[in-house]
């Protein structure tokens, strides 16, 4: 069994939360967050908001095949991607967290081309739209089999502790992933090895239509953790000062080889699972409601307006700057135009064998 | 030279890949102090310690996924999958992830990584410990695949495998680990290239064509077609995916028949592929249609463990069928 003295406690029974519904402070203990990061949190918020709105607006003029929103996760994606050192830890994410990708750094352009499959995505358009990745920022390439990318996060993990380097490992993944073999594969081999990984639930309650209930007859996500000799934490995943200050004491318990962790974040996801999904046939309106009440962005707003850190006019200009930015963004990467149709053949192997070759010359032909 | 049999040239082999570069790791289950339920890591444990060698949980998932972690933060892992019959519960991590990592990035990540397996039958192992399931990797883009048959085989295939930059399904013979014993070159940089197959004898009448344990039972067919005069180009592919279509299609070309032996199931085999392309690239040299020996389109028998095997009785009477052709 893993264990350390932590600020928060494991398997509680209530989600850690900082910030309440007015934005007060919740905390036991003094905020000791500068008032520069402290904004930047919300402006990673607003950018993650605006940049989903914007996925989702250029799938429905059809300049995209495929979008899965992320609204309503923002603030745990934030907080994991401010939580580790943006090009030195890693990030094995799944495809909803293109907050991460754009709070870790991932250029904007990059995004959108990989969502309208341009020349403008680093990984040459070969993956359906909400698959981001970056070699520079060790944002490993999201896959769609659930749950897939944990054991290789493991993998990861166990190699940042043989290099010695103080590397950690930060994966994602919804509550429907707690399901698979590969998940507990992963927990299991990480427990045994002490693997510097942070595990991070975003537990929006449903896999696509699935409720959680039917997913697991466990109470909680968090309690997992506990068979595979790892703290399990549960946080409100809508508050992203709870999130980021649990995130960066894991990650820093990482580091310093005290072992992996889970986090079960409580989140909602206020669009339908993908494009191709109708969520009205599964939740009711008054349930999106509820939880629109307690979005992570007004409620750490009104967090940031009670300090003065924050007014009418900086949100203004925030969003007016994000919207030139993203705007932009999205023109360069359509502009770049589709990826040529030889590409297809490339970076199967380092090296073209004979029969692609052949299969590319008679395409070509 | 150092006379050694397959299994000991798998050890050797990873212990001098290991001394030349220390982001050789290997994982897997009872690779540790067992050394493998072969011994085909004996010794390396003792020599290069737990973080180096390490003992893995039950979970061919986990030994596979956490291979390709590993390779894509720069180690060069090789994974031992005890059984090539157990690689199921790791299937998709071959086939969705790791075959996938450097296409899918746009070369952004790789997987240099090598799953290494014993493979096939004979041994008295039933469905669970005898399968040949080669073609689910070929069918797999992204992965290489390669199945030697001798010691200097495994020793150069093994290295190449090991110091390639892709991903590689590596299939060890194990009915034949401690079959032969031979000379297997000492240098420290003897690779066998992937994608080239070897002649292992010339004859003008026939040419019989395998990979893999079926190797000995191909050889014997050949020497027992000898003693009837007949004479057998014989064929060791060694490597299916890149496979060496070059030195087929010339020996194939040459004799105008050719029988393909393999021990995996019939319907869309290896040797399936073969059989086409020879028909489809040189019909006109064709004396005889290409005729595939195989083991059966069922589950691997226990109690007909022998005679699943394409043996060489059943390869001499398809030899005898394209010779009257």
């Amino acid at each position: 069994m893993i264990r350390s003295e932590s600020r928060f406690e494991a398997f509680s029974d209530q989600p850690l939360r900082l910030v309440g519904d007015q934005g007060e402070w919740l905390g036991a203990f003094e905020l000791d967050l500068d008032d520069e990061t402290l904004v930047r949190l919300y402006r990673d918020l607003v950018l993650a908001r605006l940049l989903d709105e914007r996925l989702v607006r250029i799938q429905r003029q059809g300049k995209s095949s495929f979008v899965a929103p992320a609204a309503g996760h923002e603030a745990i994606q934030v907080a994991m991607a401010r939580a580790v050192r943006a090009g030195h830890d890693w990030l094995f994410p799944y495809y909803r967290d293109y907050g991460v990708a754009s709070t870790i750094g991932v250029p904007l352009v990059e995004i959108f081309g990989q969502m309208m499959g341009t020349r403008a995505d680093p990984a040459k358009a070969r993956q359906m739209p909400s698959h981001p990745s970056s070699r520079p920022l060790k944002l490993f390439t999201a896959v769609s089999p659930i749950a897939a990318h944990l054991p290789p996060a493991v993998g990861a993990g166990i190699a940042m502790k043989l290099a010695g380097g103080g590397e950690v490992c930060v994966t994602s993944f919804g509550d429907g992933a707690t399901s698979e073999g590969d998940w507990h594969a992963a927990l299991n081999f990480a427990g045994t090895q002490g693997a510097p990984v942070v595990f991070v639930c975003e537990n929006n309650r449903y896999a696509i239509s699935v409720e959680l209930h039917k997913q697991s007859g466990s109470e909680t996500i968090a309690e997992k953790a506990h068979a595979y000799g790892m703290p399990g934490y549960r946080v409100d995943g809508m508050d992203v000062l709870a999130c980021y200050y649990l995130m960066r004491e894991l990650v820093d318990r990482a580091r310093a080889g005290v072992g992996p962790s889970l986090v079960d974040a409580a989140v909602y996801r206020y669009g339908p699972h993908s494009s191709a999904d109708d969520d009205s046939m599964y939740r009711p309106p008054e349930e999106v409601a509820a939880w629109r009440r307690r979005d992570p962005l007004p409620r750490y707003r009104a967090f940031l307006e009670r300090r003065g850190l924050w007014d009418v006019k900086a949100e203004e200009d925030l969003r007016s700057e994000l919207n030139v930015k993203l705007s932009a963004a999205a023109a360069a990467a359509e502009a770049a135009g589709p990826t040529p149709e030889a590409w297809m053949f490339d970076d199967v192997y380092a090296e073209m064998p004979w029969h692609l070759l052949r299969q590319r010359a008679e395409a070509e032909a | 030279m150092a006379l050694r049999n397959i299994v000991q040239t798998v050890a050797s082999t990873l212990d001098a890949e290991m001394a030349r570069n220390e982001r050789v790791v290997l994982l897997g289950e009872d690779v540790g102090k067992r050394g493998g339920v072969f011994l085909a890591t004996k010794g390396l444990f003792e020599r290069y310690g737990p973080d180096r060698v390490i003992d893995t949980p039950l979970s061919e998932a986990a030994i596979i996924g956490a291979a390709l972690g590993m390779s894509v933060h720069g180690l060069r892992p090789v994974a031992e999958i005890q059984f090539a019959d157990y690689v199921f519960p790791g299937f998709d991590q071959l086939a969705s992830q790791v075959a996938k990592t450097r296409y899918r990035s746009g070369g952004q990540f790789t997987a240099p990584l090598v799953v290494r397996m014993p493979a096939g039958g004979g041994v008295k192992g039933g469905h669970h410990h005898s399968q040949n399931p080669e073609t689910h990797f070929v069918h797999t883009a992204g992965l290489q695949v390669v199945y030697p048959s001798t010691p200097s085989d495994t020793a150069g295939m093994l290295r190449t495998a090991i110091r390639g930059d892709d991903p590689v399904v590596f299939l060890e013979p194990k009915r034949l680990y401690r079959a032969v014993k031979e000379e297997v070159p000492d240098d420290p940089d003897f690779m066998v290239p992937f994608g080239r197959a070897a002649l292992r004898r010339n004859g003008d009448d026939v040419v019989l064509i395998s990979y893999g344990a079926s190797m000995a039972e191909t050889a014997r067919a050949a020497e027992a077609l000898n003693d009837q005069g007949i004479g057998a180009t014989v064929i060791d592919l060694r490597s299916l995916m890149p496979w060496d279509a070059e030195t087929v299609l010339e020996a194939v070309a040459r004799v105008g028949r050719c029988v393909l032996v393999s021990e995996a199931p019939w319907t869309a085999g290896f040797m399936s592929e073969v059989a086409a392309h020879v028909t489809e690239e040189i019909f006109d040299e064709l004396l005889a249609p290409p005729v595939r020996v195989s083991g059966a389109d069922t589950p691997y028998p226990y109690a007909q463990d022998r005679s699943y095997l394409p043996g060489p009785r059943r390869i001499l009477t398809a030899v005898q069928k394209v010779l009257e052709y």
